[in-house]
C-alpha cells in the first residue's frame, strides 16, 4: 500500500459519503474522475464495499443493537409490542415513538394478510400475527404461517416465533410454531434464524428447514421440498421424520381436531403425507401408519401404543 | 406535455451535456455513456415527480446508482464464474450436473464469509466512526440527523463516514472481494485498469 494510494481513496470515500447531500458538487466529482482511471476505480470499490453493507444488513445489523448500551435482549421482547420498536433506535433517540402493534387472528380458516411493503401473509387457521415497530417490520407469529416477502434492502423482516427469530431477505418460507417449539421451511431465497438456545444464527437456503425443540433440546436442519411448503392450504400435510408432538400440534391446527400424544410417543417419528380435508380420517391414517392406536371422545383423539 | 409529470425528464434535457460527461467520466467509455444516459431518461420519465428540493443533484444521484449496480452486477456475476471455474473439474465434462446443489453450498458459504468480514471490520472501527456508520446504514439516519445525534459537526460525520467507508473497503479488498477476474484476464477495452489489482 503506498501513500498516494491512500490518499486517492481518501478522495474517493470523502466524494462517496458527499454525493449523498443535495450540495455535492458533481461538476467537480466528474473532473475528479477524468483526471485519472484509476479514481473511478477507487470509487467503485468504496461504493461496493458501502453497498455490501446493505447486502448484509441482516447478518451484520445484530451489531447495532449489541452496540447499544443496554442490557441483552430477553425472550419475550414481543409483549407490550411498543417497546420492541427497535432496542437501538430507543437508545438512541428516545423520542421516537412506536406505532402501536396491529395484531391479525385467523379462526377456522386461513387468511391473506398484505404488509405495508408489499409483501404477503398466508396466517394458517387458528394463528395470530402481530405488526409492530418503526417500518411495520416486527413480526410475532403464534401459529402457522406462510411468508411471501418482497425484498427490500432498506428494511428488514423479523418474525418472532416460539423460542427463535427469523430474519428474512426477500423469500418464500412457512413457520408453523407449537409452543416455543418452531418449524421453519424455506421454499424460495433464504432466510436466518436466530435464538438465544441456538449458539449462532443458522442461515437457510431454499430447501432446508429447521425443527426447533427447546424441550427435547432438539434443533435439526433437515432437507424439505419446496413443493411441500404450504400445502396445507391443498389440504395435505408431509412429513419426514418429524416428532409426533408436532404432527398432533399440525393436526388441531389445520384439521381442526384435538389429538393427545402420551409423553412416551412424543418422540417418535413420523414419515408420510395426510390428508386433511377430514380430522377423523387423517388421525385413523396417521394411527394406522404408525402402528398406533386411537381412542376418541367427540374430537378429541388420543394415540397409545399398539394397533 | 403537463410540467409536473415531465419535471424530471425536461431537467434531464437541460443538463444532458453535463451528465453525459459524468457519466462518460464514471465509466470510461463515450458510447456506453449515451446508452446510460438513454436508461437514465427512461427512469426519470417514468418517475413520478413528487416535490425534489434539488433536481439536479437527483438526476446525477440516479446517474451515479445507475453505474453502482452496474458496478454490482459485474462484481456478482465474475465471482460466480471464478467461483464456477474453481470449482471446475475438467475429469466430470457435464456442467449440468454439477451445477445442482454446489452453488448454493457455495454462494452461502461466501455470505456468510463476508457478513463475518463486515461485522468485524465495523467492530474495529474507531467509536466515533463506528457509531456514525451505524446510525448511517442501520438505522438509516440521514447526514445532518447524524449529526445532530452525535452532537458533532456535519463535517465531523461525513469524516467518520469516509473513514468507515474505506476501512471496509480495506478488509474487503484484503479479503480479495474486488478481484473479480479468475485470472489474469486484461479488461483492456475501456482503458481502464482492472480492477482489484490497480489499486495495491
Amino acid at each position: 500500500m503506498n501513500g498516494a494510494d491512500e490518499l486517492l481513496l481518501d478522495q474517493a470515500a470523502a466524494w462517496h459519503v458527499a454525493s449523498a447531500s443535495d450540495s455535492m458538487d458533481w461538476d467537480g466529482f466528474t473532473q475528479w474522475l477524468e483526471a485519472d482511471p484509476l479514481h473511478g476505480a477507487a470509487y467503485d470499490e468504496i461504493a461496493l464495499a458501502d453497498a455490501a453493507l446493505d447486502d448484509h444488513r441482516a447478518a451484520v445489523g445484530e451489531l447495532s443493537a449489541a452496540d447499544a448500551p443496554h442490557p441483552p435482549r430477553k425472550w419475550p421482547m414481543w409483549i407490550g409490542g411498543a417497546l420492541a420498536a427497535s432496542l437501538a433506535v430507543v437508545a438512541i433517540l428516545p423520542e421516537v415513538t412506536a406505532p402501536a402493534t396491529q395484531t391479525f387472528a385467523s379462526a377456522q380458516t386461513s387468511r391473506t394478510i398484505a404488509l405495508s411493503d408489499g409483501s404477503e401473509v398466508v396466517l394458517a387457521p387458528r394463528s395470530r400475527l402481530s405488526v409492530a415497530g418503526r417500518h411495520g417490520n416486527e413480526l410475532a407469529l403464534d401459529g402457522g404461517a406462510l411468508f411471501a416477502v418482497r425484498h427490500d434492502p432498506n428494511r428488514t423482516l423479523s418474525i418472532a416465533a416460539g423460542g427463535l427469530r427469523i430474519v428474512d431477505l426477500g423469500t418464500r418460507f412457512e413457520v408453523q410454531t407449537d409452543g416455543p417449539a418452531v418449524r421453519v421451511q424455506v421454499s424460495e431465497g433464504r432466510v436466518e434464524v436466530r435464538g438465544d438456545a441456538l449458539g449462532q444464527p443458522v442461515q437457510l437456503m431454499a430447501g432446508r428447514g429447521i425443527l426447533f425443540d427447546p424441550a427435547h433440546q432438539l434443533a435439526t436442519v433437515e432437507a424439505v421440498s419446496p413443493a411441500d411448503v404450504g400445502e396445507w392450504r391443498e389440504g395435505r400435510l408431509t412429513y419426514d421424520a418429524a416428532p409426533l408432538s408436532l404432527v398432533a400440534a399440525d393436526l388441531a391446527r389445520y384439521a381442526g381436531i384435538s389429538v393427545t400424544v402420551p409423553p412416551p410417543l412424543a418422540g417418535r417419528r413420523f414419515s408420510g403425507t395426510l390428508s386433511i380435508h377430514d380430522g377423523d380420517s387423517a388421525v385413523r391414517d396417521l394411527a394406522q401408519l404408525m402402528g398406533l392406536g386411537v381412542s376418541h371422545s367427540g374430537s378429541a383423539y388420543r394415540l397409545a401404543e399398539g394397533g | 406535455m403537463a410540467e409536473n409529470d415531465s419535471g424530471l425528464a425536461a431537467l434531464l434535457e437541460a443538463e444532458r451535456g453535463a451528465l453525459l460527461r459524468f457519466l462518460a467520466a464514471r465509466c470510461g467509455d463515450a458510447a456506453e455513456a449515451e446508452d446510460l444516459l438513454q436508461e437514465l431518461w427512461l427512469k426519470a420519465a417514468m418517475t413520478p415527480t413528487g416535490p425534489i428540493a434539488n433536481g439536479r443533484a437527483y438526476l446525477f444521484r440516479m446517474a451515479n446508482n445507475l453505474m453502482l449496480d452496474r458496478a454490482r452486477t459485474r462484481r456478482r456475476a465474475m465471482r460466480r464464474d471464478r467461483a464456477w471455474i474453481d470449482r471446475d473439474d475438467p475429469a466430470k465434462g457435464a456442467a449440468e450436473l454439477q451445477r445442482d446443489p454446489a452453488p448454493d453450498a457455495e454462494a452461502r458459504l461466501i455470505e456468510a464469509e463476508e457478513a463475518q468480514l463486515i461485522r468485524r471490520a465495523i467492530e474495529t472501527l474507531p467509536a466515533g466512526a463506528r457509531r456514525a456508520l451505524l446510525l448511517y446504514r442501520f438505522e438509516d439516519r440521514g447526514q445532518a440527523d447524524i449529526a445532530r445525534i452525535m452532537g458533532i459537526s456535519r463535517s465531523g460525520v461525513e469524516k467518520h463516514l469516509a473513514l468507515a467507508m474505506k476501512h471496509l473497503r480495506r478488509s474487503l479488498a484484503d479479503c480479495g472481494y474486488f478481484e473479480t477476474a479468475p485470472s489474469a484476464q486484461p479488461e483492456t477495452a475501456r482503458g481502464q485498469a482492472p480492477k482489484g489489482s490497480s489499486t495495491r
